[in-house]
């Protein structure tokens, strides 16, 4: 995220962000333009490869003040929304584990999913629950 | 909150490396609120989550020890309790086994109240043909037995009930005969305003089994505005049907359930104080539902979702000071909530699951037969809105009524883990999917979080009780901890009565 470009004006007040997208994604973004979407009509352009600009207009009139305050929420929501994509990634695989190990009794499973299983005796049981080792 | 005490393997060596295991999180008061997949969560210092991310935490420091114990990280120590994990999640989905318990049938539409939010279009008292008929209640006693739940609660509801009271008797044995010869255990509960009430009534309830569950919405003045009939003498109808009820079925089978409208916003301290001086040790600050008539006549009822969150959280703190004072008196919802919270259990309660309850958890046989997803659902169709009409009792089964196309639809749209704006939202393991309520504020099933009174008020009021959590104020949380102690909230019986 770089430094602010530019809050409002008096023409056409608006909130806009410049974004290095390896820094943070596009969905990101959009998770963040989707909470903010209530009180902003949201824009996303991307200018170069790796960057982007976030345009963010006030549904109803906003001081400056109030813009520049939202302007620092809009980022913050940015890079919690990157940090999660962050957590997730690592925890994905064991996150499918663990809900099909906490569901597998309602034969629901439709496929098995990716990771380590173990437990010979749990194995050996046709109706057996496989067991959570760890990370695919 | 941390933990007690530490595990065993806490005493090994620290170990060298650690992995993640799921977990959302939000910001609250200048720390970071750290929620695994099981709900059990750890308030943090911020920049916790981004050490997570970098696994560059101390595997040596007590955050490191916290974490672990609340399965948020785990190392090589700790991997074999993955499956106590498991363990745990499994048991907060414990609503979903064994198919759907409340089964509510709406015996009557006729009602001699003409209240402002009612959510039915009320028939005259006079109307015999909106009553259910013998056939319709055979059916739909079938259906309810054929529920693979063990445990049965049958709500029989209008309209008023007792003007059918007829009906009533006749579903009750043949309800209690159909659930022996299943092996089921069966609770009836009668929902009604009690005005029309007599003695030879509630003795036969008595008899049965049958526990009573009636409105007050506060003080007379209040009472008698949202729930005007005839005579103006609704809440003088109401506290004499409560009392006369408590001596014949005893206190603890006569429940009250209150509504918020416009008119009781300012009144908030009144209307518990009235639960107070009624006895009552629960009182349940319910915002208006937004169906049926209560949207007709929003003008009159209707009000912003911030507003009742102010009467929300201003009643809160005067039931505590009311406890403080030595009152034993719990907020129902705060109690749903905080068990999700500050247990391993889930609830029953219909209104905020993940899947949606809707279907899986309650059945509404309307007096015509047909079958209703949710009374959301049926307020719904009598606002002629037949979305979640599943079907009827005369030609469907359980299993045309479980995959009929509307049931399919809102099965889709049921799970918080998959809907954008829930799907990573830190309070995912307290809250629910509610696909009838945005459906019928935004047109749309599915919903749009940012924008839903639904979404506002869990929202807020799970951050409100996170936030006294936080303060850990001794007194607070022991009044708290015993509105939870040994209790898992069953779904407040009736909306209307």
């Amino acid at each position: 995220m770089e430094a602010p470009d530019s809050a409002s004006s008096e023409a056409s007040p608006k909130i806009a962000v410049k974004v290095d997208l390896s820094v943070t994604g596009t969905e990101s973004l959009m998770k963040a333009c989707y909470w903010f979407s209530v009180d902003f009509v949201c824009e996303i352009h991307k200018t170069e490869e790796t960057k982007a600009e976030v345009v963010l207009r006030p549904r109803k009139p906003a001081s400056p003040a109030e813009l520049a305050s939202r302007r620092e929420d809009f980022i913050s929501s940015v890079l919690d929304f990157a940090l999660r994509e962050r957590i997730e990634a690592k925890t994905a695989s064991i996150r499918d584990l663990l809900m099909a190990k906490a569901l597998s009794e309602a034969g629901i499973l439709e496929d098995e999913p990716q990771g380590v299983f173990g437990d010979a005796v749990e194995e050996s049981k046709t109706d057996g629950m496989f067991k959570i080792l760890g990370n695919a | 909150m941390a933990r007690t005490f530490f595990p065993f393997e806490n005493l090994t060596p620290s170990p060298a490396s650690f992995s993640l295991l799921p977990f959302r999180f939000t910001r609250l008061n200048g720390k970071e609120l750290i929620v695994n997949e099981a709900g059990e969560f750890l308030i943090a210092p911020n920049g916790t989550v981004q050490q997570l991310a970098d696994q560059r935490l101390d595997t040596g420091s007590e955050l490191y020890r916290d974490l672990k114990a609340k399965q948020i990280v785990f190392d090589e120590a700790s991997s074999p309790l993955l499956d106590q994990l498991a363990t745990k999640i499994r048991s907060k989905f414990d609503q979903i086994n064994g198919g759907t318990k409340l089964h509510i049938f709406v015996v009557t539409l006729r009602c001699e109240h003409s209240c402002h939010y009612c959510q039915v279009s009320r028939q005259t008292t006079s109307r015999g043909q909106y009553d259910m008929s013998t056939g319709t209640a055979d059916r739909a006693i079938e259906l309810m037995m054929e529920s693979p739940s063990k445990e049965i609660t049958l709500e029989l509801q209008g309209g008023e009930p007792l003007l059918a009271f007829d009906t009533i008797q006749y579903i009750v044995p043949r309800a209690k005969e159909a659930a022996k010869a299943n092996g089921k255990h069966l609770s009836i509960v009668v929902t009604s305003n009690l005005a029309c009430v007599t003695d030879e009534i509630l003795t036969y309830f008595r008899d049965e089994g049958v526990k009573a569950s009636t409105s007050l919405d506060g003080p007379a003045f209040l009472h008698n505005k949202n729930r005007p009939r005839p005579g103006n003498n609704s809440y003088e109808k109401a506290i004499e049907g409560i009392e006369r009820a408590r001596a014949i079925l005893g206190y603890q089978n006569v429940a009250a359930l209150m509504t918020t409208t416009a008119a009781s916003l300012g009144h908030v301290k009144e209307i518990i104080d009235e639960y107070v001086r009624r006895e009552f040790h629960s009182v349940f600050l319910r915002p208006i539902s937004p169906y049926g008539f209560a949207i007709k006549t929003k003008q009159s009822t209707g009000y912003e979702m911030d507003r009742f969150l102010d009467f929300y959280k201003e009643g809160l703190a005067h039931i505590l000071e009311i406890n403080r004072k030595g009152y034993r008196l719990s907020e129902t919802y705060t109690k749903i909530v905080l068990t999700k919270i500050l247990t391993p259990h889930g609830t029953g309660y219909v209104d905020l699951q993940s899947p949606a309850g809707e279907a899986l958890n309650v059945l509404v046989y309307n007096y015509n037969g047909d079958v209703f997803a949710s009374d959301e659902s049926r307020m719904l169709a009598e606002m002629n809105d037949l979305t979640f009409r599943l079907g009827n009792v005369h030609r469907d089964s359980r299993r045309s009524i479980f995959l009929s196309e509307p049931a399919l639809k809102m099965f889709q749209v049921a799970c918080t883990q998959s809907l954008a704006g829930c799907s990573d939202c830190a309070f995912q393991a307290y809250c629910g999917a509610d696909p009838v309520y945005h459906h019928a504020t935004q047109g749309d099933m599915y919903g749009h979080r940012p924008t839903s009174g639904f979404c506002k008020r869990n929202m807020e009021v799970i951050r409100h009780l996170f936030s006294l959590i936080q303060e850990n104020d001794p007194e607070t949380m022991r009044i708290l901890w015993s509105w939870i102690a040994g209790q898992t909230e069953k779904r407040e019986p009736s909306l209307c009565a």
